[in-house]
Formats: structure tokens, C-alpha cells, sequence
């Protein structure tokens, strides 16, 4: 089955972050032989005096391909991760999603995006999951987290929203390579500009110094800029870390 | 407890931000994930900058101060 684990306020200003835990508990899963990971994304949530966070107020989510009796395990070992390494002071949430059982899918996408915009509660957030079928989950704190924790399960769901935890490392900056090659990746599945135009894939890409993928279209999608260069140069390069901010 | 300074550089202010990181003994890189400025010492990709709606706030006090 594939599931939904979104994980939220875990830290504070002196442990590791909240993506930190993700992939742990990314890598248990892999290495227990309950199934495969995917990658994992950083979703932004809204910033406002009203809602507790430690600096970003971003939210983590990976999904995973798991073996059906897996599932308990898996919520038990994640949950249990949680109130072992969430930091002091910190409101862990945890929220699991079977996508298959989900009964309401568009509420669940629509909860991400209010919560991009709006404050939200924890009795909002547990009678969602109550209506749609989600595991929600505090452990530690007052557990605020699992208002981010569904929010980023919602977003992840949606599939446009967020950057790939994790640089790409393609080869040294400067150096230009095709968009054939780029989407041969593992960790690329599409090339696409910021502003739209098209990208072909006898194009080519010049390499910035950080590259990082986007989620967009449920895709882990690499963005590019167009090069003022001649033309047989490359056409396009790679978005810096300031032009991918707002994903 | 941390004392928070309110910066007022706003949240596109990259070379403002810069300046102050080179010159602050107490910044920390963030992780990966959360840095956003090209420029590695930058006030932006601070691990004790938080944002706030209309720029950030340092947690370990006003940076310039330190």
C-alpha cells in the first residue's frame, strides 16, 4: 500500500531539524524491510504571530510503498521515534495517510493549502483525520505539530508544493550538460523553465552551484532559467537557491 | 530565553543580509533544507534567524551587537 508520512515541530533552535528526522525514519522503514521510501519535501507553512514554530514553520513528508501488515509497525516505530528524538520543548505531530483508504482526499489537499494561508487548530486538524480515515498523532508537548504534520501529508497529496529535501550533485558548477541526461536520473523526472517556456530535450543546462528540485505535478521536477548566451551555448541554467524560495 | 531582534531588512534584502552574517560571531548555517540565499553567510540561512511575516527575527539578539 502507499502511504502519507508527514512529521511536524519536532525541533528546537539547537537540534536537528525536522527533515533530519524525516529521513531517519525514511531509512527505518527502508532498512526493516517494511517497504520503500520516497524522497522527502519541505513544505512552508504560514508564518504569523498566532502560530508557535520554531524558525520556518515548514512541514516534512515523505511517501512510501509499504507491505500491508507493515502498517502498524510502521506507525508504531515513527511514533515511538518521535517521542524518543523530538527536541525539548518541541510538539511533535505525526500523521500517516493510506492513500488507497483515504475517504476524502480533497479535503485532506485543501487543509494543506489552508494552512498555507490561515491559522488552524488542533480540533480542526484531528476531525479531518477522523473523517477521512488519517492516523494523526502528538507526541510530546502540547502537540501542535500535527496541525503541520497534516497539512504537509495535504500538500504532499496534492503534488505541487515544496522543495526535495537534499541537494542534487550533477557535476561541478559551471559545466553543461544535456536535459536528456538530467531526466536519465533517479532523482529528476522533468526539466522544466521558471517561467514556463518550453524546455526540449536537446536543450542544455549549465550547473549552478546549489541545484534542488521542486514538487510539481507530483513530480520531482529541476527548474531552470534561460541563459542570455550564444546560441551554442547552453540555453538554460539551473535556479539558485534565492529563485527556488518560494517553493 | 532567546532576545529577539526584530531585523527590518525585509525578506529580499540578500545583500543586507550577507554583510551582517560575515561580521556576526554567533552564525550558524541552518540546514540545507531551510537555507534560502545563494551566499552561505547570510542572515537568511542563519539556524537562529526566524522568520517572521515581514522579515525575520534573530534569536540570538540584535547581530551587529555581538
Amino acid at each position: 500500500m502507499q502511504i502519507l508520512i508527514g512529521i511536524d515541530d519536532t525541533d528546537n533552535l539547537d537540534s536537528p531539524g525536522t527533515g533530519a528526522l524525516a529521513s531517519q525514519i525514511a531509512t527505518d522503514l527502508d532498512s526493516n524491510g517494511w517497504g520503500k521510501s520516497s524522497f522527502i519535501t519541505r513544505h512552508q507553512l504560514l508564518v504569523h504571530p498566532d502560530i508557535p514554530y520554531t524558525s520556518h514553520n515548514s512541514s516534512m513528508c515523505f511517501r512510501a510503498d509499504i507491505k500491508d501488515e507493515c502498517l502498524e509497525q510502521v506507525i508504531g516505530h515513527a511514533a515511538g521515534f518521535l517521542a524518543r528524538e523530538s527536541a525539548e520543548g518541541s510538539d511533535p505531530g505525526l500523521c500517516v495517510v493510506v492513500v488507497d483508504q483515504l475517504t476524502e482526499p480533497s479535503e485532506l489537499m485543501t487543509y494543506g493549502r489552508l494552512a498555507k494561508e490561515s491559522v488552524l487548530t488542533k480540533e480542526s486538524a484531528y476531525e479531518l483525520a477522523r473523517l477521512s480515515n488519517i492516523h494523526l498523532s502528538e507526541h510530546g508537548g502540547t502537540g501542535q505539530g500535527v496541525i503541520g504534520a497534516l497539512a504537509g501529508a495535504g500538500l504532499r497529496l496534492g503534488g505541487n508544493d515544496g522543495r526535495l529535501k537534499g541537494q542534487l550533485y550533477i557535476g561541478e558548477p559551471g559545466s553543461i550538460v544535456s536535459v536528456v541526461s538530467l531526466v536519465a536520473r533517479d532523482d529528476i523526472d522533468e526539466v522544466q523553465s521558471l517561467d514556463g517556456g518550453a524546455v526540449e530535450n536537446r536543450d542544455m543546462v549549465r550547473l549552478g552551484e546549489k541545484m534542488k528540485t521542486v514538487l510539481l505535478g507530483g513530480k520531482a521536477v529541476l527548474l531552470v532559467v534561460a541563459t542570455c548566451g550564444a546560441p551554442d551555448e547552453a540555453r538554460w541554467q539551473t535556479c539558485s537557491r534565492q529563485q527556488l524560495k518560494r517553493y | 530565553m532567546p532576545v529577539h531582534y526584530e531585523a527590518e531588512m525585509g525578506k529580499n534584502d540578500w545583500a543586507g543580509a550577507a554583510v551582517i552574517a560575515a561580521i556576526c560571531e554567533t552564525f550558524h548555517p541552518d540546514e540545507e533544507d531551510e537555507q534560502v540565499a545563494d551566499e552561505l553567510l547570510s542572515c537568511f540561512n542563519c539556524r537562529y534567524r526566524r522568520w517572521t511575516v515581514a522579515s525575520f527575527s534573530c534569536c540570538k539578539g540584535k547581530p551587529l551587537d555581538h
